[in-house]
């Protein structure tokens, strides 16, 4: 009779174990992302510089870099320079597009007044197309290759290492040995 | 005085832009729907704060997903529809209370198998100590051996 009270118990101490690993074995802050691999929810919006109208379905044919960013948020503002790079190094090869993410028009136009943006900033009011994408903050960076399909995102400023491996995944593995190293 | 650095860093951070712009939401639905959005939203996780619902977070992403969960209310979807797309993208963790399907029973019923659990031990307990007792043999705890100097005062205290 012992022994099967021992045995209940350490599968009990055993599942508590299992369970705890698994609840402390994850980063409580990473938020899930589900869309990897899924189609890019459709979005048509205007651009802050120049009112006209950009569809996600227009851009098909070339992979679409898509980041979402705010003028209060410092990250964002650091990861500007690694963004203009990007855009000097990949923007022939792909369709580069910002989309201010709770802010107001004013700060984003203020923002790249002083900054500098050589890509379309999209208005995205109340952040309706943030939340189709699955955003979980600023900055994230969202890699849509040339059929549409979103194939990954990066969460937090991108560094220039990142991005590159990034292209080279959304690319394949042919057009990739184009790309600059 | 750290009254007055609070202040001071509070109005550095105004003037420098350095704060999210407070955004106007969606404008509250009918009370009936907008009851619904409320419910919804409390049972949605805020994906920048801890363990808050949307419905009770300031923050600019949890007022941006209120307002879709508002959108889809006032466009007719149903309940299900509104958590099955708040699901498809940020997984099952959006959820503050996981559907009860496979390994997540364990989250609803463990604590009640537990209960029961700790419950059978101590009513096992309570019937074993009584039996054990009396097949070892043993004196009763309350009725120790009288000591002998004890008995002796008591005999002379009733001569």
């Amino acid at each position: 009779m012992k022994w099967k009270i021992t045995l209940a118990l350490s599968a009990a101490c055993a599942a508590l174990v299992i369970v705890l690993a698994k609840g402390f074995g994850r980063d409580p802050h990473e938020v899930p992302f589900m869309l990897r691999g899924q189609p890019a929810p459709p979005f048509a919006l205007k651009t802050l510089q120049s009112g006209e109208i950009v569809s996600l379905e227009k851009l098909r044919g070339k992979p679409v870099v898509l980041n979402f960013w705010s003028t209060w948020c410092g990250p964002c503002r650091a990861e500007h320079p690694v963004l203009d790079w990007a855009f000097r190094e990949y923007g022939t090869q792909a369709h580069f597009l910002g989309a201010v993410f709770e802010d107001t028009e004013e700060n984003a136009l203020g923002y790249i007044g002083r900054a500098g943006s050589p890509y379309p900033q999209l208005v995205d009011p109340k952040s309706q197309m943030a939340v189709d994408y699955g955003v979980a903050g600023v900055p994230e960076t969202y890699f849509i290759d040339a059929e549409g399909i979103i194939r990954d995102k990066f969460v937090g400023p991108i560094s220039r290492g990142a991005f590159a491996a990034q292209m080279r995944s959304v690319m394949g593995p042919r057009a990739s040995a184009e790309l600059p190293k | 005085m750290s009254s007055l650095l609070v202040a001071l860093s509070l109005s550095i951070a105004t003037l420098s832009g350095a704060f999210a712009p407070q955004q106007a939401g969606s404008a509250p639905l009918e009370p009936a729907l907008e009851a619904r959005v409320q419910r919804l939203g409390k049972q949605l996780r805020c994906a920048t704060c801890q363990g808050l619902s949307i419905a009770d977070s300031p923050a600019s992403m949890a007022r941006a997903q209120l307002d879709k969960v508002r959108e889809m209310v006032s466009a007719g979807k149903s309940d299900d529809d509104i958590r099955a797309y708040f699901v498809a993208r940020y997984g099952e963790w959006i959820l503050l209370s996981p559907k009860p399907v496979g390994f997540n029973w364990l989250v609803w019923i463990g604590p009640a198998l537990l209960l029961i659990f700790g419950f059978a031990v101590i009513i096992r307990q309570i019937r074993r100590t009584p039996s054990t007792a009396m097949r070892s043999g043993s004196p009763p705890v309350a009725a120790p051996a009288e000591d002998e100097y004890v008995r002796l005062v008591r005999s002379e205290l009733e001569k």
